[in-house]
């Protein structure tokens, strides 16, 4: 297998999904955690991505930043600047972005109308 | 006992993201080489795979018939990874030997559980000195499964036999909660066995013993 076999094996076309102009919104609850982690300073970004793994085949990624080498589409909604990769934007139209308040299993939270299934922890979709 | 040819695939995956790629979708810890399980939501088998870390890409050994299905699997999974995937099927030939042997530079020998794997370009293809037979009666032995025979999408990882590839403490992937309930609860189902001859319903048929799945009372 060391012998330029694999070197010249012909990469596999994949069929990559439509990428499509993504709408959400983001609840109040949602706002007002978003407003106190950010503070004033709203150079900074939500990326909200889609990982594959999880129990249900795809996790979602919420992470501050203050720029990305992803591909992103690039919403504003109330001030807050919401970067959404293309290549998982086929998994993210239409998606509600929420905030849960309590002890155990608290946090952000995405209510995806494209998600068949999801898993007991909220994090992963199918 | 020797050396046999396998009706298997070879796909190479590239890209930083590789192994982490494949460990989020598969049952075992795929930090290197490794043998690894890939299963649908229902936890049902899509193949048994051998992880052959290169260094600069990442070979996948499986059972042919079960490469598209596998690939479909895997295709729609690649978001904003750095991964892509080639297929070497057509240049390499995978051989399986019950013993280390010594083979040229050119041949990718990996030790797994079950055995030697051998990949080697067509140009330099081993002699087979194995019959499918003594193949099998080496896995009846040795209650090693095989895909096509104990390996089917019919059943689950834990059923046929997989389960030292079933990382116990792993993060999530697909199938998991359902094979985590199973091990805490100590109920899988099923099970692979070895009987004494006759068996009723055997997957494989070996010259005194064979391998079935049953029910686990």
């Amino acid at each position: 297998m060391d012998c330029n076999t694999c070197d010249t094996a012909p990469a596999i076309v994949f069929n990559k999904p439509e990428v499509v102009e993504v709408t959400l919104t983001v609840t109040d609850k949602a706002k007002e955690m978003l407003n106190q982690a950010f503070g004033d300073d709203r150079s900074h970004a939500l990326l909200v991505g889609v990982l594959s793994g999880g129990c249900s085949g795809y996790m979602y990624d919420l992470q501050i930043v203050e720029s990305t080498e992803q591909d992103c589409q690039e919403l504003v909604i109330d001030g807050f600047r919401i970067l959404v990769p293309r290549a998982s934007s086929h998994l993210l139209d239409g998606i509600e972005i929420d905030y849960i308040d309590r002890l155990m299993g608290g946090g952000f939270k995405i209510n995806n109308p494209n998600a068949e299934s999801s898993c007991g922890c909220g994090e992963s979709f199918s | 006992m020797g050396v046999i040819k396998l009706e298997a695939y070879v796909l190479v995956l590239r890209g930083k993201d590789c192994l982490s790629f494949l460990d989020g979708l598969s049952t075992n810890k795929v930090d290197g080489t490794c043998t690894t399980v890939f299963t649908t939501q229902n936890a049902k088998v899509i193949d048994m795979v051998d992880v052959i870390d290169k260094g600069n890409f990442v070979a996948l050994v499986g059972y042919m018939p079960y490469k598209e299905t596998l690939l479909n699997h895997i295709s729609n999974r690649i978001l904003g990874q750095d991964v892509s995937i080639g297929d070497a099927s057509v240049n390499n030939s995978v051989f399986f030997s019950t013993e280390d042997i010594e083979v040229v530079d050119d041949i990718t020998k990996v030790k797994t559980s079950r055995g030697y794997l051998l990949v080697t370009p067509k140009s330099l293809e081993l002699e087979e000195t194995m019959t499918v037979e003594e193949f099998d009666n080496y896995r009846v032995k040795n209650l090693i499964p095989y895909q096509g025979k104990e390996i089917t999408p019919k059943d689950h990882p834990l059923a046929c036999g997989l389960g030292e590839f079933v990382h116990e403490a792993k993060g999530c992937y697909i199938g998991q909660e359902i094979l985590v309930r199973m091990r805490s609860r100590g109920r899988q189902g099923k099970k692979l066995v070895r009987l004494a001859n006759p068996v009723e319903n055997p997957t494989t048929i070996g010259k005194t013993h064979s391998l079935c799945i049953v029910r686990d009372k």
